[in-house]
């Protein structure tokens, strides 16, 4: 074997990279206090809802990010028990964690169980409730943004003037804020109609919204596109579609995305056209970082938001999407969202 | 006089609401759109017709919904996550009904636990069993699996015809699965409880449970197969949700179990009957669906359409049960 400059650079490589592996315990005493010593670092995930794909993904995210700094997690599940949600905070604060995350809830019920947790000395981020205090940082997926891009899309797609369905439930927070959007676009370009608007959340929430989409369609034959700012809603839509043999008239614009949507979206001829999305396992591990930050001292701000993305039907045959893990590897900026990174932060994504 | 209005009273409100929504709603009337009303109500309907049959027998089952939703979950499973044909599929989801049925059944024949425990007991445990298998996930092709592998199997195509295709009717592609299984299981389930012996002797224990058993009847197996044949119209109902959806989805079936016994109540009202039966069950879920769909095309929002059922439900309960002579025996 011949000895050349190639086969010692690669050797070189191959060293660096096996003291970089055997000294990583090492590297993390870079960290700052208290990821010096990650695994005397407890956390809480104080959960709200947890049923659903969304729910599952944002745990995982969560766990990783966790895993990642080392520190130990705890998982406090009150499934839509506001009254529970709040005692489980006293729980995690009895336990002595040093960090908590709340995620959904319910102002009212949490807000004083959160004041409490602070004061005991506990750093604590809620993600998707405002508990309304400014100790606390509020991490967020733009829903706003989410029904800009959506709509932004649909107007490339179909001009400035068409008639559209929309589907909306309101006193639902992210909905209402999607829809604030919805109102500001309807002002904006006068040529688009609203013909109806209808919704439901009625369990199963697609077979509801299908039967209610059904009658809109043969109530408003002209309609041109569906503004339908969740993706339980547009898989309710798209069934209604199909049904009324309009794929190829009518396109479907959402927000939010799973494995099943991407499923939906990439069929023959599907009316489906994109969505735009945070990858909830992103906001899992954002609510992790920021909480680590807080830890460290370090000040993630008052709002931490992640930015959603656009996920067009071309773009998931073209790179032939077919799940959420594909999604994120052939969509990188779906998969890693660089908010709450500084330098010392490990990335859970990193291969 | 009275009598006239008991008996034919809700058909008339029926067919007054069919004409004003004819007037007011464009596009109302047409063959697409009855078609329509039929499918929308369908999968709730086979439901109705299913608890209906526990009615008779005196009991009740708050367990379709979550029958339903594990059905189709069910349905999922075999087929993406198993790699299992459509065939397999559906006896898999026929054999979770008829196994439901069989353990409300002994539960309450046997157990001797009240009826609307015993089936509200196995309305969580489905609940929670459905989300066994994929730890919480909703089931579609090419989803992740737990443990990092990807799902191998699809619905398949014989199978998603159960909720997508349609026959020639009058107009080419106009009736769909779901419609035709809900008339043969309306007209089986009508003829079965109204003209055999088997059925009668169902409605028998239901009047008088303590009469019927001096009489010689085996009262526990027919009240046991009551809940049989619920939990199999439920999981019936699972598998068309399955084949419409095409997916299988992580849901309470609340809504479904709640829709249903609306129309098996409001049931009670048509023709006067004052008691469950099959033909009136039908009406019921036609009524619901005829109601919603007019709604919808007005654009009411869903909370009146909720109010507006739930007062088709109060007048219907009125007429069974203040204004019926028979009721009060």
């Amino acid at each position: 074997m011949k000895f050349d400059r190639r086969t010692f650079a690669k050797l070189a490589f191959g060293l660096l990279g096996a003291t970089a592996l055997g000294f990583s315990p090492a590297l993390a005493q870079d960290k700052p206090a208290p990821f010096d010593k990650p695994g005397q670092v407890k956390i809480a995930l104080v959960r709200y809802l947890s049923t659903g794909d969304f729910f599952q993904a944002y745990l995982a995210g969560v766990e990783s990010q966790a895993k990642a700094l080392g520190v130990d997690l705890r998982v406090l599940d009150s499934k839509q028990d506001a009254a529970l949600q709040a005692d489980m905070v006293d729980q995690a604060i009895a336990l002595g964690v040093n960090g908590i995350i709340i995620q959904h809830g319910l102002t009212e019920s949490m807000k004083e169980a959160a004041q409490r947790a602070v004061d005991a000395g506990i750093k604590v981020v809620a993600f998707d409730v405002n508990v309304e205090n400014p100790k606390i940082p509020q991490i967020e997926q733009s829903d706003r943004d989410l029904a800009r891009l959506a709509l932004e899309q649909a107007i490339k797609d179909n001009g400035e003037s068409w008639k559209a369905g929309y589907v909306y439930v309101a006193g639902i927070a992210p909905l209402d804020r999607r829809n604030e959007t919805w109102v500001e676009f309807k002002k904006k370009y006068s040529g688009i109609k609203e013909a109806a608007q209808f919704g439901t959340l009625d369990n199963p929430i697609a077979n509801s919204v299908a039967n209610q989409a059904r009658s809109v369609l043969s109530a408003n034959p002209d309609i041109k596109v569906m503004f339908a700012p969740y993706d339980e809603f547009a898989k309710g839509v798209k069934i209604a579609v199909d049904e009324a043999g309009l794929s190829k008239d009518i396109k479907i614009y959402s927000a939010d995305i799973s494995t099943s949507d991407i499923a939906a979206m990439r069929e023959p001829d599907s009316a489906w056209a994109a969505t735009a999305a945070t990858n909830p396992a992103v906001v899992g591990q954002v609510s992790v970082r920021a909480l680590a930050q807080l830890l460290a001292g370090e000040d993630p701000g008052k709002s931490v938001i992640v930015p959603p993305t656009l996920i067009t039907q071309k773009e998931l045959v073209e790179k032939d999407i077919k799940n959420m893990e594909e999604l994120s590897a052939k969509l990188p900026q779906f998969a890693h969202a660089d908010v709450a990174m500084p330098k010392w932060m490990p990335n859970p994504n990193a291969k | 006089m009275r009598d006239i209005a008991v008996r034919y009273g809700f058909l008339v409100l029926f067919a007054a609401l069919v004409a004003y929504f004819a007037s007011t709603a464009d596009g109302f009337v047409s063959p697409q759109s009855a078609v329509f009303i039929f499918q929308s109500v369908a999968i709730t309907g086979i439901l109705a017709l299913g608890v209906t049959a526990t009615l008779v027998v005196g009991g009740f089952d708050l367990s379709i919904g979550s029958v339903a939703t594990s059905a189709m979950m069910a349905a999922a499973y075999v087929m993406v996550v198993l790699d299992q044909n459509a065939l397999v599929a559906v006896l898999v989801c026929l054999a979770i009904g008829v196994l439901i049925g069989l353990i409300n059944g002994f539960l309450i024949v046997y157990m001797r636990v009240p009826d609307l425990l015993a089936t509200l007991g196995m309305m969580f445990l489905l609940l929670g069993l459905q989300r066994i298998p994929t730890e919480g996930r909703s089931i579609a092709a090419g989803m992740t699996m737990p443990d990092g592998s990807v799902a191998p199997g699809k619905f398949s195509a014989a199978f998603l015809a159960l909720g997508r295709h349609r026959f020639d009717f009058f107009a080419p592609n106009l009736v769909p699965v779901s419609v035709v299984v809900l008339v043969v299981l309306a007209v089986a389930i009508w003829f079965f409880l109204e003209y055999t012996r088997f059925g009668r002797m169902m409605y028998a224990v239901g009047s008088n449970e303590r009469a019927a058993e001096l009489a010689g009847a085996p009262v526990k197996a027919y009240k046991i197969w009551a809940y049989v044949i619920s939990g199999i119209f439920a999981s019936i109902g699972g598998i068309l949700l399955a084949a419409r959806l095409g997916r299988g989805d992580i849901a309470s079936g609340n809504n479904l179990l709640l829709d249903a016994v609306a129309a098996a109540l409001i049931g009670f009202a048509v023709l006067g009957a004052s008691k469950p039966n099959a033909f009136g069950t039908a009406v019921g879920a036609l009524f619901v669906g005829v109601l919603l769909q007019g709604l919808t095309m007005m654009n009411a929002p869903y909370y009146t359409q909720d109010f507006v059922k739930g007062a088709v439900l109060v007048v219907a309960l009125v007429f069974t049960f203040a204004l019926s002579t028979r009721a009060k025996r």
